[in-house]
């Protein structure tokens, strides 16, 4: 009997070779695919459930934290946003089965205490029990911030302050928007129905509309324009235009108007602080598709915005054969017009190119990340994206900026308190066709103080409502920036 | 209580002493451990549960000890560490099911130096073949009857006698083993030559396989009535190996492999709730929302776990259903991983190597076919939960020995634990390796022989 004893011992050891060879398939050979498998909540109850470090502004607000539960509740900490929806936009939310979003999804690691230098550290906190989470720093300013939500109270549209020198975002606003709290609840089906809600509401609230949306920018464009032109040598300050009201380009019958039909001309300065569209449609047409192209592409427009928050999206204006076949969309593409979008951060990053002798630095709202001991993990160091201009041509479109200010668009609404002068430029996007009922954007992009920027902005009023779509950049867009900019030179 | 004297059983019980104490620490340990993982504190019980532990530790080893001196020193330690990890992983799941777990094992080792106190001749359980028959009949169909039977899971499987609530097929297949090693002893022989001629086969006379048949089928067919289809494809097994082991004939293999596939192709087509079992082990993802959930969790947990294991406390095995139970392998491969989970592998390796060990050993047929049937039961119970949890094989629910919850369980396994290290016990009495003294039954019955003679000195002399 003892052979067949040990027969038997050979099959149960191969047995057990066989489930030795299967848990090494499932555990090691399939466990990339199990953890992917989107049914498998392990990763996410983890993650849901562990402490997770702060997101604060520049001045130490907390603007997300995880707060102990109560015991015998499901999950041991729950995700709050301290500032409601002050910085949905900014810091994104956390769910339980619907992922993060914006800094709480690109800093998770961070968040969760899961880049190597923490997890090296943490063997450290194996013993003394602490957790290793981190902070992330953001650039932005909790009172510019709320000035910028309170300035564009219920009026859809966004708000962008950077600082010109090193693309530091101080405040990003966009109206709607949602509070980050709803959705971050520990009922997963309860985040789900909330997040299907706000994303069938048209004015989009949980996109940031502010740097993931593009929209027509109207005269704001108009500096790109001449800084494209003042570069090549095609115009100077002295340029002169004739008086007209409105311009036949090439290729077509159906002449290009000055806004509101008016009679416009005059030199440089002066068509550009009224905003005649006729001067920089002619510009436009002039220099030909391959320059202002080209001149576009310095600006970076067509390029995914180098942001550090996910899913930023890219400005447009066309391409060079698109422009050959239809002069007069370069006309028109010329102020602003016809298929031009502008994301409002890139509108913002003009600005501050402006401000800033020419050069266009990236724009970052991650300032710094720290470990649990306040180490710093990570700094942002500024870096150059574009050079779009010349140095020259900065100084004379800053001086054209002020006579907006002080002469042209913005007249009525860009003095900012204790005598700062500010520089601007205004836009009315028209989106609706001759017949139709009025329909505009309001813009300005905006910096001061002239001479030495501290911050350049952009406002962008949606127009979705009659007030909007009758007004002006300057009548509607100005006061805002104004407020805004009042608030953050007060500091 | 130890035979000084005695080098052999000296070493083999100081081996397991020390064995058994590393079990302790290493169930203590990771007790800890998980504690700390899950709640970040040293167990506030710690000092209690560390008494408890090494008192139920060292009553098992000194039962040992006392009883079966010269048996192998590798089971019970082996056995002690299953049950601890066991324990870790139950108490990390449920608190409460954690308590009644330490009374399961305080009857567990019970019940253990019971038998080995009880049973100090194991040959002369031989004698009992057909008592046992009728106690695994009578197990078997315990749970059928109407008021105390009643169903759980799916599977007709438990009796409820007052309070307590157990399931009698644990035991059962003891005592068909105890029936089975009995019975083959005695007819091996016979059955193996085969006088009953059919067309050009040889096969047994049908009134020497007939018991054995009886007694398998019964009891699969009372299985499969209760829908307990992990017990039917153990008493199957223990069947197949048993009578292979005893007549030594390959073709009762391959005829017993040939039923198997029979038996199994007719149970798919006869039962739904096996093709289903066939269906979400090919495929538990596409059903996952139904049958197909508890695996695919066992799938996460281990993936998750991946090669070292989440740690003890810090992974989410709760998330299985049944990780309690039968699914606690997976709750292993998810907090210990692939280097965890491969221990409980080599852990029944061992047993199974010391349990096959004993059976080639000993000399004498009944005890060498109980070893093998012990030792069946409790390898391929391991290889079919867990084959069946990690997919190798269709899911059919039965209990981790030693690891899973269950009092009926652990129990019957200590009870299996006890008889095979009574074999080996034996087998070392007689291979000399230590002294064949006399038992304390026997002791007794020679003083009450003595006293009878010095009462009553003419029955000697009219026995004579």
């Amino acid at each position: 009997m003892n052979l067949r004893i040990r027969r038997f011992a050979v099959v149960l050891i191969v047995l057990y070779v066989i489930l030795f060879a299967q848990l090494n398939f499932i555990q090691v050979g399939q466990k990339t695919t199990l953890d992917a498998d989107t049914r498998n909540t392990r990763q996410t109850v983890r993650d849901f459930n562990d402490p997770r470090g702060d997101i604060r502004t520049s001045d130490d607000v907390v603007i997300a934290t995880s707060v102990r539960n109560v015991a015998g509740s499901e999950f041991d900490w729950q995700r709050t946003y301290p500032e409601g929806d002050l910085y949905s936009a900014i810091t994104g939310y956390f769910t339980f089965g619907y992922g993060a979003t914006q800094i709480e999804k690109v800093q998770n690691d961070v968040l969760a205490g899961r880049t190597i230098e923490q997890q090296l550290k943490g063997f450290r906190s194996l013993f003394n029990g602490q957790d290793t989470t981190g902070t992330v720093e953001t650039t932005i300013d909790a009172d510019i911030q709320q000035a910028a939500k309170d300035a564009l109270g219920n009026r859809e549209g966004s708000v962008v302050v950077i600082e010109p020198a090193t693309g530091a975002v101080k405040a990003m606003w966009s109206w709607p928007t949602f509070d980050t709290n709803l959705v971050a609840v520990q009922d997963s089906k309860l985040a789900g129905d909330i997040l299907n809600y706000l994303d069938d509401i048209p004015g989009k609230p949980l996109l940031a509309n502010a740097y993931q949306e593009r929209y027509m920018p109207g005269s704001t464009f108009k500096v790109i324009t001449t800084a494209a032109a003042l570069d090549d040598g095609l115009i100077t300050k002295e340029s002169t235009w004739a008086d007209e009201s409105e311009f036949l380009p090439p290729q077509t019958i159906d002449p290009i108007q000055n806004y509101a039909n008016k009679v416009c001309g005059g030199d440089l300065p002066e068509v550009f602080r009224r905003s005649c569209n006729t001067p920089f449609a002619r510009t436009a047409i002039e220099l030909g598709p391959e320059k202002m192209v080209a001149a576009a592409t310095r600006f970076g427009i067509g390029e995914t915005i180098p942001f550090d928050l996910p899913r930023a999206t890219s400005s447009q204006f066309g391409d060079v054969d698109y422009f050959t076949q239809n002069l007069p969309l370069l006309g028109i593409g010329g102020f602003g017009q016809g298929n031009t979008q502008m994301v409002p951060l890139h509108m913002a990053m003009v600005a501050a190119s402006i401000a800033h002798g020419g050069v266009m630095m990236k724009p970052y709202v991650i300032g710094a990340t720290y470990d649990h001991d306040a180490g710093v993990l990570q700094r942002t160091v500024p870096t150059v994206w574009k050079t779009p201009m010349t140095p020259a041509t900065s100084s004379l479109l800053t001086e054209l900026m002020v006579g907006v200010v002080n002469e042209g668009t913005a007249k009525c609404c860009m003095r900012l308190v204790n005598g700062i002068q500010a520089a601007a430029k205004t836009g009315t996007a028209q989106l609706n066709a001759a017949d139709e009922p009025e329909r505009s954007h309001a813009w300005i992009i905006a910096f001061a103080p002239a001479e030495t920027p501290k911050y350049a902005i952009v406002v962008m009023l949606k127009g979705t409502t009659a007030e909007i779509s009758e007004g002006t950049g300057g009548t509607l867009a100005g006061p805002v920036a104004k407020k805004v900019l009042d608030v953050a030179l007060a500091q | 209580m130890t035979d000084t004297t005695n080098m052999i059983a000296a070493r083999r019980r100081s081996t397991e002493f020390r064995l058994v104490l590393m079990a302790g620490l290493i169930t203590a340990g990771a007790y800890t451990l998980a504690s700390l993982g899950q709640n970040s504190v040293i167990p506030p019980r710690i000092l209690p549960f560390l008494a408890a532990l090494l008192l139920v530790l060292m009553s098992a080893h000194i039962g040992v000890r006392w009883l079966a001196h010269g048996a192998d020193s590798t089971l019970l330690p082996v056995a002690t560490l299953l049950n601890g990890i066991g324990y870790v992983m139950i108490a990390r799941l449920s608190e409460r099911l954690a308590g009644l777990q330490t009374t399961w094992t305080f009857v567990g080792v019970a019940a253990f130096i019971g038998v080995l106190f009880v049973i100090q001749r194991v040959n002369d359980l031989a004698r009992y073949k057909w008592t046992f028959f009728f106690i695994s009949a009578g197990l078997l169909l315990l749970p059928m009857l109407p008021g105390i039977g009643f169903s759980s899971g799916g599977a007709r499987i438990w009796v409820s006698v007052g309070p307590i609530n157990f399931q009698p097929g644990e035991f059962a297949k003891i005592a068909l083993a105890l029936f089975f090693a009995g019975y083959l002893a005695d007819n091996r022989e016979l059955i193996a030559a085969g006088t009953w001629k059919v067309g050009r086969f040889y096969l047994p006379e049908p009134r020497h396989l007939l018991p054995l048949l009886a007694a398998w089928g019964f009891s699969v067919v009372v299985m499969v009535g209760q829908k307990d289809l992990g017990s039917s494809l153990l008493f199957f097994t223990l069947f197949i190996v048993m009578v292979w082991v005893a007549t030594e004939k390959t073709s009762f293999l391959v005829i017993g492999m040939g039923l198997f596939v029979a038996g199994a192709t007719a149970a798919y087509f006869m039962f739904d709730h096996v093709q289903t079992r066939v269906a979400i082990w090919l495929d538990p993802w596409s059903r996952y929302q139904g049958k197909g959930y508890q695996i695919a969790q066992a799938m996460y947990a281990l993936g998750s776990g991946g090669v070292a294991g989440t740690g003890l406390g810090l992974g989410d095995p709760t998330r299985i259903p049944e990780a309690k139970n039968d699914f606690i392998f997976a709750a292993i491969g998810e907090e210990l991983g692939l280097f965890g989970a491969t221990a409980i592998l080599i852990a029944f390796l061992l047993m199974i190597g010391a349990g096959l060990r004993t059976a080639m050993r000993t000399t004498r047929p009944f005890e060498k076919l109980l070893a093998v049937g012990l030792t069946t039961i409790l390898g391929m119970q391991a290889f079919i939960i867990i084959g069946g949890v990690i997919r190798v094989v269709p899911l059919t629910g039965i209990t981790l020995p030693f690891v899973s919850y269950g009092g009926s369980s652990l129990v019957a396994n200590y009870v299996l634990l006890a008889l095979l290290i009574r074999v080996s016990d034996s087998s070392a009495r007689r291979l000399g390796e230590i002294p064949d003294t006399a038992t304390f039954g026997e002791r007794f019955a020679t003083r009450l022989a003595q006293r009878r003679i010095k009462r009553h000195p003419e029955e000697l002399e009219a026995m004579s």
